[in-house]
């Protein structure tokens, strides 16, 4: 027991503790997070008015940052599945890492619930015994298997840093199965996030099969992309060394499912619009417009930009392995699979609405701040805890040691 | 030549009596509307089904809850809180024997039909002038009488029957505040379902079993119901409503709703066509 | 006419003012109110537990906020479980005190139903669209009794039925060759393309001088009260589900606003509160339904429930009451006598959407 409060006052200390740079890196975030906190209130007292969200389209924004970040949680198993089912030298050191991206990933689409809802005060509705939960709900099966993968994150992420920081041996008789539970609930929480979609008949821009498939692809573009620069600017500000071998297993990776994502986009446009039915209308568009309405076509046409020219870049041997220029074409998958997975997915599922309406969808300023907020808090937490990692991994926080003081 | 005086001095003042009565309801119906726009204290009156055939008063039937309310756009009653305000039971009506007594009212026509009581005493009293009418018909071709043109406008270009029908098939000859069925005897005017029968018998076997028109009140099979009858919802006299020829006349919409958040308005298919 | 039940609570601790006044003098019912239920020694036991708990409650919001019951009411539905799960004392209570907050608030009686099932009753609606002029008058009545919000900024207003403006559409010679497809030119000319027997999008914000308009008919649709209901099946905290006699409803004080049901629902047939709802207090409807047209919070979903409050007392749904042409019709699909039965039996009938397998009970019918 005394070694646990150790270790976490060993931790907060090595956390709370930094540089200039630290500190106006965390007042910064700290800045959106306030503004973040502010807009929630205003959500809470005024209501959804103070957003674009509308009965036509009344999933936006912060839907669209939920599906993403499903995908982000999603993507940290790029890490862990090479590091412990192909025994990844250089991924085994860092494997702990993406789990705690994991974690925040998580918490972050947690807090984007918080803020899609109409009656946040409501959600322990949601948990037994206090409330109902329901089997048949695919946002119930989301919201369960985003809580177990969360827990297993902690129990597997936290274990493995607790027992480098005491030097205790890992106990493989329960580790090791764990982790495969926890690799395969990767699968499962972006593939019920897909279904949490694909099932509704009435939206049929989301209602096919490639869906599922297609968040995989993209979420294991897009994780090990952002891991990739988190990897990039750790190697930057701290004495952690990240394999040249892991950048690159994660590079690849990034490729491939890039291209299933690009061909998966691809295969969908033709079908959809060869035929041209009433059913295609939403992606109709998203692509061109429609009657005269056109406000997502840029999004949609930037994304595809983006995606295709980092799946060029990414191709290019001399890009892939100068790392200068494989973080601008990690930055550009990010960009561009948060667009399409985001507001090119979500919001042109309403448009036009079951019977035929089109309308636009206006994300308010409200709703940029408080997507900015979490986003914020997102890296707040996820500055935490990756520099309480690192500090673990490097030694510089150990039991019976002297608490070093990172950079 | 004194008798043709006479004729025409009686003639004039029936139809003058006549006419004051049918501007009465002209005019009742106008204030009707005006109270309904401005929202007065005085009670309001809104039309039912089809302007000028019913008005119900609004009143309040218990604190907070009115027995009907009126659009304030088109006058129009837009809710019952009572929908049996000034109902009688209907009468015999052939098979609806087994509904419980009672449970079938309507809104009495004649009431409403201001110069209908006038019809059987001013005019056709069966006394006055020679005849009184001038000249019962001896057949039933149809003819041109100014009078009663200048009371009912309809009648001048009567559309019912397409010209194949005229006054004297749907009323009493003799007694002129009646209806008249197929032997010949009256059928009062709160009980048009029997008339219109004769020739719509599949509308009133749908009316009878409640698929054709409107009845209001509880919808239990063996409910208390006020029927609305033939004539609350169409002018039988303008059936076919010109060129329409859908059986209702024409009438105001009440508002639209109101367009989606950042809509300028609803028009982008019609000035953006589908592309196919 | 026979008066409802005043409710009661058994207790005697709590006189409650308004609930003797609204439900008696409710022209609504017509039909005797159910009888209120036994109550054994144990459950008045647990009843005064629960008030005096709920007394506590009231205390702890008293001695944080105002002074109101509304305070109280409002801290007390906080920790009220979902409709279905509550016990009949339960009911009763959440009735009285919503009463009591409703006629606070609105100064006028309110009556809040409780009313289930009737036994022998499953609704059914048919609506002939051959009749249908577009007035608009079910929309306006629809809100003049089921309380939805009015105000003017944008998703303030709020309506149950659209009436979709379908074209009837004109071909002519001179648009031969307008025809589809215009693109690759495998097949021109032969086709005067024209939107017939077609809904343009946006055109049920039609608003000519008179309706019905010569070129177009008119499709007014609502909730289809699915026996499959995709919006049920959805919903994570079962606050939205079917009623025993057909009606899918919405326990508004259980519903946390997460919109999934109005993404499943594909008649459109849901709204979101998107702020606390504009209800004048002169256009208030105080004939309530606890599970029906009771004011809403900010946040809820709410949608068309076949106006449970005039339908469980045997009174018709007020779009049918109000429709000037008589295209609407409303009744007890397992008596055939009904309205409802002899459409079925007689017209040509057809569900919306029936690929969806989503059983409506809501007919469209022509004649």
């Amino acid at each position: 027991m005394r070694k646990l409060i150790r270790f976490a006052t060993d931790y907060a200390n090595y956390v709370l503790k930094g540089g200039k740079q630290f500190y106006a890196w965390m007042a910064t975030l700290a800045v959106f997070i306030v503004a973040m906190l502010y807009v929630f209130y205003l959500q809470n007292t005024e209501g959804l008015i103070v957003t674009g969200m509308t009965s036509q389209i009344h999933e936006g924004l912060y839907f669209a940052n939920l599906v993403f970040l499903v995908g982000v949680a999603a993507g940290a198993v790029t890490i862990v599945f090479p590091a412990y089912v192909y025994h990844h030298e250089g991924m085994h050191k860092v494997s702990v890492l993406g789990e705690m991206l994991a974690i925040t990933a998580v918490i972050m689409v947690m807090m984007f619930v918080f803020a899609h809802m109409g009656r946040p005060d409501r959600l322990w509705h949601m948990i037994p015994p206090w409330g109902i939960y329901s089997l048949s709900s695919m946002l119930g099966w989301d919201v369960l298997v985003l809580t177990g993968y969360l827990i297993l994150n902690i129990i597997c992420g936290f274990y493995y840093l607790w027992c480098k920081y005491t030097g205790n041996p890992i106990n493989k008789r329960w580790f090791i199965p764990l982790v495969f539970v926890a690799i395969a609930w990767a699968l499962s929480i972006h593939t019920v996030t897909a279904f949490l979609i694909a099932t509704m008949p009435a939206r049929p821009m989301w209602h096919h099969t490639v869906m599922p498939i297609r968040f995989i692809a993209t979420a294991f573009a897009a994780g090990p992309a952002l891991i990739i620069l988190i990897f990039l600017i750790i190697r930057k500000t701290t004495k952690f060394w990240i394999d040249d071998s892991a950048i690159q297993l994660l590079s690849t990776i990034v490729t491939w499912c890039l291209g299933i994502a690009i061909f998966l986009t691809l295969s969908e446009v033709v079908i959809e619009l060869y035929a041209r039915t009433e059913h295609a209308n939403g992606l109709y568009y998203l692509m061109f417009g429609l009657h005269g309405l056109t406000r997502l076509v840029p999004w949609f046409w930037s994304a595809v930009v983006l995606m295709v020219g980092a799946f060029i870049l990414f191709l290019t041997p001399a890009v892939r392995n100068n790392m200068k220029l494989l973080s601008i074409a990690c930055a550009m998958a990010f960009t561009g699979i948060w667009i399409e997975k985001g507001m090119g997915l979500i919001v042109p599922g309403f448009i036009p609405s079951p019977i035929g309406e089109v309308t636009e969808y206006y994300p308010s300023f409200v709703e940029w701040l408080m997507t900015l907020g979490i986003w914020a808090f997102g890296f707040f937490v996820l500055t935490i805890l990756l520099k309480g990692a690192i500090g673990i991994l490097l030694g510089d926080i150990k039991f019976g040691g002297q608490t070093a003081v990172a950079k | 030549m004194k008798k043709i005086a006479i004729f025409t001095v009686a003639l004039a003042l029936c139809g003058g009596a006549l006419y004051t009565a049918f501007a009465l309801e002209k005019a009742q119906e106008e204030t009707a509307l005006a109270q309904a726009a401005q929202e007065a204290k005085e009670p309001q009156v809104c039309f039912e089904s089809r302007k000028g055939s019913s008005e119900v008063t609004q009143r309040e039937i218990q604190p907070g809850l009115p027995n009907v309310k009126c659009s304030p756009t088109t006058g129009a009653a837009l809710w019952y809180g009572d929908p049996f305000d000034g109902t009688v039971p209907m009468g015999k009506m052939p098979g609806l024997e087994q509904l419980p007594e009672g449970h079938a009212v309507v809104r009495p026509r004649s009431e409403k039909l201001a110069i209908l009581p006038m019809c059987g005493t001013a005019c056709h009293n069966g006394v006055g002038p020679t005849a009184n009418p001038p000249n019962l018909p001896k057949d039933k071709r149809p003819t041109a009488i100014p009078v009663m043109e200048s009371l009912v406008p309809d009648v001048k270009d009567l559309q019912h029957g397409r010209g194949r029908i005229w006054c004297l098939d749907c009323h009493h000859t003799t007694k002129r505040d009646k209806l008249v069925d197929h032997f010949g005897d009256p059928i009062s005017f709160d009980q048009p379902q029997l008339l219109c029968g004769k020739c719509h018998g599949d509308k009133l076997r749908d009316w009878r079993d409640g698929i054709h028109g409107k009845r209001i009140g509880e919808f239990a099979s063996d409910g208390k119901k006020r029927w609305f009858t033939c004539t609350e919802c169409h002018n039988p006299h303008n059936v076919q409503d010109g060129e329409r020829n859908r059986g209702f006349i024409q009438l105001q919409p009440e508002p639209p709703p109101q367009l989606p958040n950042g809509m300028k308005d609803a028009r982008h298919e019609l000035v953006h066509p589908v592309a196919h | 006419m026979t008066p409802a039940q005043p409710p009661s609570i058994d207790s005697g601790q709590t006189e409650s003012p308004s609930a003797a006044t609204p439900a008696s003098a409710n022209p609504a019912t017509y039909a005797p109110a159910p009888a209120a239920p036994q109550t054994s020694r144990r459950s008045f036991l647990k009843a005064g537990g629960m008030l005096s708990l709920s007394s506590l409650m009231g205390t702890a919001a008293l001695m944080t906020q105002s002074d109101d019951a509304h305070a109280a009411a409002e801290w007390a539905e906080h920790f009220q479980k979902n409709y279905r799960l509550m016990t009949d004392q339960e009911k009763l209570e959440a009735r009285v005190r919503l009463e009591r907050r409703y006629s606070a608030e609105y100064g006028k009686p309110v009556s809040v139903d409780i009313t289930g099932p009737q036994p022998g009753v499953l609704m059914g609606y048919a609506l002939n669209i051959r009749k249908c002029i577009g007035c608009r008058r079910c929309v306006h009545a629809c809100v003049a009794e089921n309380n939805q919000s009015r105000g003017t900024r944008p998703g303030e207003k709020i309506e149950w039925i659209q009436v979709l403006r379908m074209e009837r559409g004109k071909f002519e010679a001179e648009k031969m060759d307008h025809g589809y497809p215009e693109g690759l030119g495998i097949q021109v000319g032969g086709n005067a393309y024209t939107p017939a027997g077609q809904v343009l999008e946006g055109q049920f914000h039609y608003n000519p001088e008179a309706v019905p308009e010569k070129d177009a008919t008119y499709m007014p649709i609502a909730c289809m009260q699915c026996e499959k209901p995709p919006c049920v099946k959805v919903c994570p905290v079962r606050t939205t589900y079917r009623e025993g006699d057909g009606p899918v409803v919405i326990d508004y004080n259980w519903c946390i606003g997460c919109r999934m049901c109005m993404g499943a629902c594909p008649y459109w047939a849901r709204r979101i509160n998107v702020t606390t709802p504009v209800l004048p207090k002169a256009e208030m409807n105080p004939v309530t339904h606890y599970l029906g047209n009771r004011p809403r919070m900010r946040g809820v979903v709410e949608k068309c429930h076949w106006c449970l409050q005039r339908t469980r007392h045997g009174r018709y749904p007020a779009c049918v009451e109000v429709c000037p042409v008589g295209a609407r019709k409303f009744g007890n699909l397992l008596d055939p006598e009904s309205e409802v039965s002899k459409v079925l039996e007689r017209k040509n009938v057809f569900r919306l959407k029936a690929d969806l397998n989503t059983f409506p009970k809501f007919f469209y019918f022509y004649d």
